[in-house]
C-alpha cells in the first residue's frame, strides 16, 4: 500500500518535490512536538494554542518592516508577539482580576484578528497571503529554492535547497539546543514548580524560555501548516506519547518520532486525495492519538475492556464448574448430573467452551467433570466454604448472610489465604452450613 | 394610510436615514445587519453564563469543529444554502463536545490537552474536507472558506432571519433557565446538594454555547467565533456585579461589536467580517478595562491613591499628636513631623508633604503665633522662665500646632487605634500586624458582644499617649 502510494508520488511529480516537502513538514513537526511535550506536561496546551494564533500580528508587522518569512526579523517579531500574549494575559489577571483562561481567550482572538486585518489590508505591500495564514503553504515550499553553493565551496556546484526547509531545520536546531541545554531544569520545573522555586531555580525565566521557544517553533510551523493547526502539531504528538510511555525523555523522543511519521503520511495522504497537506497531517495525528487511546498497553480502553472481559470469563467458568460439582455433591457424590441451565449468554458460551475442550464431559444431556475440572471446582468450592467459615467466626454475620460475600470472594482467595483460614479451624471441621470443605487440590487421596 | 413594510420602497427613507455617509444601504444590507446584531446580542448573553460558570473557552472546540460539519454537509447534500450548512455545523459542534467529554472519561489526557486535540484535529479534518472540495471544483463549492473568517456580504435576508430567529430562541432559553444556570454557576456543590440536576444544566449550557457558536459562524467564522462568546461578557463583567445588568450589557456589547464589524467590512471589498467584529469587541473590552468604575484600571489606581492619601494623612496627624503630647498649646516643627512620618522613603516624604498641606487646608494644623495666647506665649509661660522658653518660637522658625478641631480628630484616631489593638489582641493571633491602616472605629464595625469585655478595661485604664502613633 505505502509502496504503491510512493510509486504514484514519484511518478506523479518527482522524488525531489515530495522528498523536500516531507522533510520540511517533518522538521517543523519535530520542533513543535519537542516543545509540545513540555507544554502538555505543564498544562499549557491552550497557552500554546494562544501563542500560535497571536504570533500573526508580530509576523505581519515584521514583514511590513521589511523582514521576510523565515528571516531573523520575523522570528523576533513572532517571539515578541508570543510573549506579549502571555504578558497581556497575566497583566489582565493582575490589573483587573480577569481569570487567565478568559484573559487568554480575549487576548489571542484579538491579536489574531488584528493580524488578519493587517495581512488583508496590506496584502499588496507584503508577501503574505491571507490564505497561507490559515492553510500554510507547504505545497509551494519545494519551489522556493536557494543555492547552498556559496556555503559549501564552489567545488560542489549549485546545491538547491528549499528555503522553507532551511528555516525549518534552523528552527529545529534552535529548539532542540535550547531544550536539551536546559533539559533537567525544564523537567524539574515542569513536574514540581514549587520545589523548583524552593531549590532556587529561575522558574519564571525557564517558563519564558519555554514560551519563547514555543513562539519560535510556531513561526516555522506557521509557514508550513498555518496558524490554526499549529496547536495540533504542538499537542497531539506529546499527548499520544504520554499514553504510551511514562518517562519524560521517552515521551519527548516518541512524540518527535510520531510527529515526523505523521508529517510524511499526512503529506502522502493529502497528495493522494488532492487536499490540504496541513489538514491531513492533523488528521493523521488525530488517528495516532485515537489508536493510542484505544490500544495503549494497560491503559487503552481496549486493554481495560479485555481485562474486564477476561475476569468475567474466569468468574463464569469457575461458577459453572462449581455448580456442576455442587449438583454432584447434592446427588450424593454422583459423577454425572443433569446439565444445569445457563443463566446468561456468557455462561452459555463458557459451558460450550468447557465441553468443547473436554474439561466438562457432556453425554446424553448429562455432564461430568474431568479430573482437571474436579480440581478447579474443588478449589472454588473450598475457597467459598473457607470464607464462609471465616466470616461466621469473625464477622458475626447471621447464617443466611454468609453466602453472598463468599460468592464474590471465592474467585479471589489465594492458596496462602486458604491455608491461613484452614489453620484456624479444627481438623475436619465443616463450613457454617455443615457441609464438608474439600481439601486443597491434589491432597485428596 | 397603509404602508407595506415588505417592499423595499417603504424602507427607503429609513435606509437613507440609517446609512452612514458613503455606505449604500439596501434593504438586504439592513436585514443582514439586524440579523447579525441579534446574533451578537445572543452570543453575549449565552457567553455570560459560560463565563460565570468559569468555562469561557467551552465553545472553542465546538467552534473549530464546525468547519468539518459545513464541508461534510455540502459534500453529502450538494447544497450550499445556509440552513443545510449550519445544520451540519451544529452536528459536528455537538460531536466535538461529545468527544471531549468522552476523552475525559476514557483517556488519561489532561483536560487542556484534550481540548487542544479536539480543536486541532477537528479543524484539520475540516480543512482537509473543504480543501478537497475546492480542489475538485465541485459545482457551487466556491465560498465555503467564507466560514473560516466570516463573511456577511453573501447573506440573504432569509439567512439573516434564520440567524435572528435562532438567536431569539437562545435568548428566550437563557431567560427561562436563568435561575438554575446562575445557581449552578455560583455554587454548583450547593445546587447539587439541593437536588438540582447539575450535570443536565451544565450540558444545557454547553449546548447553548455550541448553538451560539454555530449561529455566529457566518458573522465571525470558525476561527474567531469564540471571541463573540468570550469578549463581550468579559467586558460587561467590568461594569457590574449583578447578573441581570451583566447579561444585558454583554448582549449590547456583542450587538455593538457585530454591527460595527459588519459596517467596517463594507468599507473595503475582500475584508472578512470576523476579524473586524472581534477587533470591535476588543476595543469595547479595552475601554471597559480602563474606565469601568470600581474594577477598571483607572478606578483601581485612583482608589489606591486615595487609600494611600488617607493613610499618610493619618500618619502625619499621629506624629503631630505625639510631638505635642495631647497639648494644644505645644508647638512642633513641620520638618520634624515629616521626618518622623516618612523615615528614609523619598516617595513617602512627598506624600507626607502633601498630607501636611491637606491638614493645613482643613484647619487641623495652624501656625503657632504670639497672637494665640496659648501657654507657649502667654504671661504664664514667660513667668515660668527657661524651662518653657525652649519651646517658644524663635524668630523666623516654622512652628505649628494642632487646632482644637485637630486635637479632637487626633484623640479620636488614637482612641480608635488603641481600641482596635485591644480587639485584635483579644480575638486574633498576630492581630497587631493588621494595624497599619487608617481604620474606622471598632464600634462601627464589630458587634457589641465582641467589645463588651474590653469596654470595662477601657473605662478603668485610659491608654497611654506614646504607643498610639
Amino acid at each position: 500500500m505505502s509502496l504503491a502510494v510512493g510509486a504514484v508520488l514519484v511518478a506523479d511529480a518527482g522524488l525531489a518535490f515530495h522528498g523536500w516537502s516531507m522533510a520540511t513538514a517533518a522538521a517543523v513537526s519535530a520542533a513543535c512536538a519537542l516543545v509540545g511535550s513540555f507544554l502538555v506536561v505543564r498544562r499549557m496546551s491552550l497557552l500554546g494554542d494562544a501563542i500560535a494564533h497571536a504570533v500573526l500580528p508580530g509576523i505581519a508587522v515584521a514583514v511590513l518592516a521589511g523582514g521576510r518569512l523565515g528571516g531573523p526579523l520575523v522570528l523576533v517579531g513572532a517571539v515578541a508577539a508570543g510573549l506579549v500574549t502571555v504578558w497581556l494575559t497575566r497583566a489582565l489577571h493582575a490589573a483587573v482580576g480577569l481569570a487567565e483562561d478568559a484573559g487568554a481567550g480575549v487576548v489571542f482572538t484579538s491579536l489574531f484578528a488584528l493580524g488578519v486585518v493587517i495581512v488583508t489590508l496590506c496584502a499588496a505591500q507584503i508577501d503574505l497571503d491571507p490564505q497561507c495564514v490559515l492553510f500554510g503553504i507547504l505545497e509551494l515550499a519545494a519551489f522556493d529554492l536557494v543555492s547552498l553553493g556559496p556555503l559549501l565551496g564552489s567545488s560542489v556546484g549549485p546545491v538547491l535547497v528549499p528555503r522553507a526547509f532551511l528555516t525549518a531545520s534552523a528552527v529545529l536546531g534552535l529548539v532542540t539546543a535550547t531544550l536539551l541545554g536546559t533539559w533537567r531544569l525544564q523537567v524539574f520545573t515542569a513536574f514540581d514548580p514549587a520545589a523548583a522555586r524552593a531549590a532556587g531555580l529561575p522558574v519564571a525565566a525557564l517558563t519564558i524560555l519555554l514560551l519563547g521557544t514555543t513562539a519560535v517553533a510556531t513561526v516555522a510551523a506557521f509557514e508550513a501548516v498555518g496558524a490554526v493547526l499549529v496547536v495540533a502539531m504542538l499537542v497531539v504528538p506529546a499527548a499520544t506519547a504520554e499514553l504510551l510511555v511514562h518517562r519524560m525523555p521517552h515521551v519527548a523522543a516518541l512524540a518527535v518520532a510520531l510527529a515526523m511519521v505523521a508529517a510524511c503520511l499526512g503529506w502522502a495522504a493529502a497528495w493522494w486525495l488532492n487536499t490540504s497537506a496541513a489538514g491531513m497531517m492533523a488528521v493523521v495525528l488525530g488517528g495516532f492519538y485515537g489508536l493510542a487511546v484505544a490500544l495503549a498497553p494497560g491503559e487503552g480502553f481496549v486493554a481495560r475492556a479485555a481485562t474486564r472481559l477476561g475476569l468475567a470469563w474466569r468468574v463464569a467458568r469457575e461458577d459453572w464448574l462449581a455448580r456442576i460439582w455442587r449438583a454432584g455433591e447434592e446427588a450424593g457424590g454422583a459423577g454425572e448430573v443433569t446439565r444445569p441451565r445457563p443463566r446468561s449468554l456468557l455462561e452459555r458460551a463458557v459451558a460450550g467452551w468447557l465441553e468443547w475442550t473436554g474439561v466438562v464431559v457432556l453425554h446424553r444431556g448429562m455432564v461430568r467433570l474431568s479430573a482437571p475440572g474436579v480440581r478447579e471446582a474443588e478449589t472454588v468450592v473450598r475457597s467459598h466454604r473457607l470464607w464462609e467459615a471465616w466470616l461466621g467466626r469473625h464477622a458475626e454475620l447471621p447464617l443466611d448472610h454468609l453466602h453472598p460475600p463468599a460468592e464474590w470472594l471465592e474467585h479471589h482467595l489465594g492458596a496462602a489465604m486458604r491455608e491461613r483460614i484452614e489453620a484456624e479451624m479444627a481438623v475436619g471441621e465443616a463450613d457454617p452450613h455443615g457441609r464438608e470443605i474439600p481439601p486443597e487440590s491434589g491432597a485428596r487421596p | 394610510m397603509m404602508i407595506d413594510l415588505g417592499t423595499s420602497a417603504a424602507w427607503t427613507p429609513l435606509v437613507a436615514a440609517a446609512g452612514p455617509a458613503g455606505l449604500a444601504m439596501t434593504y438586504n444590507t439592513l436585514v443582514v445587519l439586524a440579523g447579525v446584531a441579534a446574533v451578537g446580542f445572543a452570543a453575549g448573553v449565552a457567553g455570560t453564563l459560560a463565563l460565570l460558570r468559569r468555562r469561557p473557552l467551552v465553545g472553542d472546540a465546538a467552534a473549530h469543529a464546525t468547519l468539518l460539519g459545513v464541508g461534510t454537509a455540502f459534500l453529502l447534500t450538494g447544497r450550499r444554502d445556509l440552513p443545510t450548512l449550519l445544520a451540519g455545523a451544529l452536528v459536528s459542534a455537538v460531536a466535538a463536545v461529545g468527544v471531549l467529554v468522552l476523552l475525559r472519561r476514557i483517556a488519561r489526557t489532561r483536560d487542556d490537552a484534550a481540548t487542544a486535540i479536539v480543536i486541532g484535529v477537528s479543524f484539520g479534518a475540516g480543512l482537509a474536507v473543504v480543501a478537497g472540495i475546492t480542489a475538485r471544483g465541485l459545482p457551487g463549492s466556491a465560498g465555503l472558506e467564507q466560514f473560516l473568517l466570516g463573511h456577511t456580504a453573501a447573506l440573504t435576508a432569509r439567512d439573516a432571519l434564520l440567524l435572528a430567529a435562532a438567536s431569539l430562541g437562545v435568548v428566550v432559553l437563557v431567560a427561562v433557565a436563568l435561575k438554575e444556570a446562575v445557581l449552578v454557576a455560583f455554587d454548583a456543590a450547593f445546587a447539587a446538594a439541593s437536588g438540582w440536576p447539575v450535570g443536565l444544566i451544565d450540558a444545557a449550557l454547553v449546548s447553548l454555547v455550541a448553538l451560539m457558536v454555530v449561529v455566529g459562524l457566518p458573522a465571525a467564522g470558525a476561527v474567531l467565533v469564540t471571541a463573540l462568546v468570550v469578549i463581550p461578557p468579559v467586558a460587561a463583567r467590568q461594569w457590574t456585579n449583578r447578573v441581570g445588568p451583566m447579561l444585558l450589557l454583554a448582549g449590547l456589547f456583542g450587538l455593538a461589536a457585530a454591527v460595527a464589524g459588519v459596517l467596517l467590512s463594507t468599507l473595503r471589498p475582500g475584508l472578512a467580517t470576523g476579524p473586524l467584529v472581534v477587533l470591535a469587541a476588543a476595543a469595547i473590552c479595552f475601554v471597559s478595562f480602563v474606565v469601568a468604575p470600581e474594577r477598571g484600571w483607572l478606578a483601581r489606581r485612583l482608589g489606591e491613591a486615595d487609600r494611600r492619601r488617607r493613610w499618610t494623612r493619618g500618619r502625619v496627624l499621629g506624629e503631630c499628636f505625639a510631638l505635642c503630647g495631647d497639648d494644644a498649646a505645644t508647638g512642633f516643627e513641620r520638618a520634624l513631623v515629616i521626618d518622623r512620618a516618612a523615615g528614609d522613603s523619598g516617595s513617602l516624604r512627598r506624600d507626607a508633604g502633601r498630607a501636611w498641606h491637606q491638614l493645613v487646608r482643613e484647619g487641623v494644623l495652624e501656625r503657632a503665633t504670639l497672637r494665640a495666647g496659648g501657654r507657649d506665649f502667654g504671661q504664664e509661660s514667660v513667668a515660668r522662665g527657661a524651662a518653657v522658653r525652649g519651646a517658644m518660637p524663635q524668630a523666623g522658625r516654622d512652628r505649628w500646632r494642632l487646632s482644637s478641631a485637630g486635637l479632637v480628630q487626633a484623640r479620636e484616631r488614637r482612641r480608635r487605634i488603641g481600641a482596635w489593638r485591644d480587639v485584635l489582641d483579644a480575638a486574633v493571633e498576630n492581630g497587631r500586624d493588621a494595624l497599619t491602616l487608617d481604620l474606622p472605629a471598632p464600634e462601627e464595625v464589630l458587634e457589641g458582644v465582641v467589645l463588651a469585655p474590653l469596654a470595662a478595661a477601657w473605662q478603668s485604664a485610659p491608654r497611654a499617649a506614646e504607643d498610639t502613633r
